[in-house]
């Protein structure tokens, strides 16, 4: 009787300690985000950053933000990244709905050797393709504008390889019950199984959002006009030109940066939780 | 006679409807090509013909507008370049260190958040947030946290009495400072991974253990890690992969060329000052090409991995 008490004590000890252990981890993770809010709203902090640290401004100030959004060119970096997010994931989730609807209920000749081929493109990185790219792009004249941006995002063979997964969960019998009321294929499609593909659409909206919105690399290589500036390229260019002077305003463009995603996030973490862990896909 | 007329007749019939049926066939399989056009337009304008026109350019000297064929001397203005071999070092320094940290550290705390009986969402989407951040505004949110002078972690290593690095200002604390954000980008998806296959794993094999009289660290040992092999397997060839294609975050922090002294820049970015400040299409070609084959080993390993395991 006294020892499954202590047992229970003991027990109760050691869920209390990997608690506070979570807790304090979480909060050193959460630091710096907590410190980028606070220091956004410290207006002094642009002449030395505060020393030492704290997490309430002495003199809070919209200061940063006034300054930041007066500016326009963040404005103007947010509408570029909204057109190009927007454009990259409407068409990636067309053309792979379409696609891995095919790869699951299609029958016609070389549907293997070509899921082969889709899966091959998984294993081949951004770098190699740069330059060839830009070379292409440059030689249509459009560098500089947002279609190199928005075009290649009509193929994605991770988001094809989800939706053929989605469309092999859902039984057959679907289509033969329209085979037979004659419907031709997109009307099957259409009619029978795109209003059934909610969950992978929003899986596929929120992956293509993500991977769209934090695109920095081919970006930077394509867009040499400030004007065309998306967010992430706007942010370090900002970064780059001051180095760690400006601490205040720094901080109130990587806030006011990070903002879509984090709203986006908290409002659906379950589900993003969700699509990144079955994509295995570095965010 | 007549027997054999209508014998003729009817198979003529039949071959009719088989050539008819083979026609619609024909036609119903066509329909799916349809599907697959606009992903495969993409696949070969932007996958296939690139891939191709690198390997050709990595034989020419070209500055994309001129082209001589260069033969092998890329590839040896590569191999023998110190600053490429720097940037591999750098590369694979920040990348095995991050794993090294982060893979264990991260199974870590999903055990501990897999065994609290209150919160395991909450801890989840907390842990989980820097990762959806974008790396960019996490570079340089770092490269304040980690100012030598009045950044919080040196403010933190002061009151406790530990030495306080440079990091970012110091060519030999650099590359620490990046693997410190590197595993901070990254734990909230090992974690993420780790969670959800610990909880994958049958609690039956835990029952059955505990009533053989396994001890808690039997079973952790003899259940627990067996079971996660596939998956720390998955995350150590993922996060290689990531790891070496590494550029958004050096670049922001040290510039095309990896500031200070080199001391941060990544295969990625060399190809990058290469290729895009310095134009040469070439080199950099060479350079990707070997980025892309040291890649593609280690993509192979991972789907004959994953395809064991997971």
């Amino acid at each position: 009787m006294k020892s499954t008490k202590s047992n229970k004590k003991a027990e109760k000890i050691k869920i209390y300690c990997i608690f506070t252990i979570l807790l304090v981890f979480g909060v050193l993770l959460m630091a710096p985000f907590a410190w980028m809010v606070s220091v956004g709203f410290d207006r002094t902090a642009n002449i030395t950053m505060p020393f030492p640290p704290r997490l309430i401004p002495e003199v809070p100030t919209l200061f940063n933000y006034g300054i930041v959004l007066e500016n326009g060119k963040l404005i103007q970096a947010y509408i570029n990244s909204a057109i190009v997010t927007i454009s990259s994931v409407v068409i990636t989730v067309s053309s792979s709905l379409l696609a891995g609807y095919a790869f699951s209920k299609g029958r016609f000749k070389g549907k293997k050797l070509l899921f082969i081929i889709v899966l091959g493109t998984l294993m081949i990185p951004m770098e190699p393709r740069l330059i060839p790219l830009y070379k292409l792009f440059n030689s249509v004249d459009l560098l500089n504008t947002f279609w190199p941006l928005i075009l290649p995002s009509v193929t994605n063979g991770m988001l094809i390889f989800l939706c053929k997964q989605f469309f092999d969960q859902l039984p057959d019998t679907l289509r033969e019950a329209a085979q037979i009321d004659g419907a031709g294929e997109f009307k099957i499609f259409f009619r029978v199984y795109f209003p059934l593909a909610g969950p992978i659409a929003a899986t596929m909206v929120i992956l293509a959002f993500i991977w769209s919105w934090n695109d920095f690399l081919w970006p930077l290589v394509v867009l040499t006009n400030q004007d065309l500036h998306t967010v992430p390229l706007y942010l370090a260019s900002f970064s780059l030109e001051n180095g760690t002077s400006l601490g205040g305003l720094t901080m109130a463009l990587a806030t006011v940066s990070v903002l879509p995603i984090v709203v986006l996030y908290l409002f659906l973490q379950r589900y993003i939780i969700q699509s990144i862990a079955l994509s295995g896909v570095k965010g | 006679m007549a027997k054999n007329h209508m014998e003729i007749n009817a198979n003529s019939d039949t071959i009719t409807g088989v050539k008819l049926t083979r026609l619609k066939n024909k036609r119903s399989q066509l329909v799916w090509y349809i599907f697959l056009i606009p992903s495969f337009l993409g696949i070969l304008l932007f996958m296939v013909y690139p891939i191709f026109e690198s390997l050709r350019l990595s034989f020419y000297q070209s500055n994309g507008t001129i082209e001589n064929f260069n033969g092998l001397n890329n590839f040896k203005t590569v191999l023998t370049s110190g600053p490429f071999w720097n940037s591999v070092w750098n590369t694979f320094y920040i990348g095995i260190f991050q794993i090294l940290i982060t893979i264990p550290l991260g199974f870590i705390f999903a055990t501990l958040i897999n065994s609290t009986p209150r919160g395991q969402s909450f801890f989840k989407v907390i842990y989980f947030l820097p990762n959806v951040t974008s790396i960019v505004a996490a570079a340089i949110i770092f490269a304040f946290v980690l100012h030598p002078e009045m950044g919080i972690v040196n403010y933190a290593l002061e009151a406790v009495g530990l030495p306080t690095p440079k990091w970012l200002a110091d060519p030999s604390t650099s590359k620490w400072a990046v693997i410190l954000l590197a595993v901070w980008h990254w734990i909230g998806f090992v974690i993420i991974i780790c969670l959800a296959n610990l909880q994958a794993i049958s609690p039956d094999m835990y029952e059955a253990a505990k009533i053989d009289g396994a001890s808690g660290i039997q079973q952790w040992l003899f259940i627990t890690i067996p079971n996660m092999a596939g998956t720390f397997a998955f995350l150590l060839i993922t996060g290689w992969i990531g790891a070496l294609q590494r550029f958004n975050e050096v670049y922001v922090l040290g510039g095309p060329n990896g500031s200070p002294a080199r001391s941060i820049q990544t295969m990625g970015a060399f190809i990058y000052e290469r290729g895009f400040t310095g134009f040469e299409f070439g080199v950099a070609s060479a350079a990707t090409y070997i980025m892309f084959m040291i890649i593609l080993v280690f993509t192979f390993l991972n789907l004959k991995i994953s395809k064991m395991k997971l």
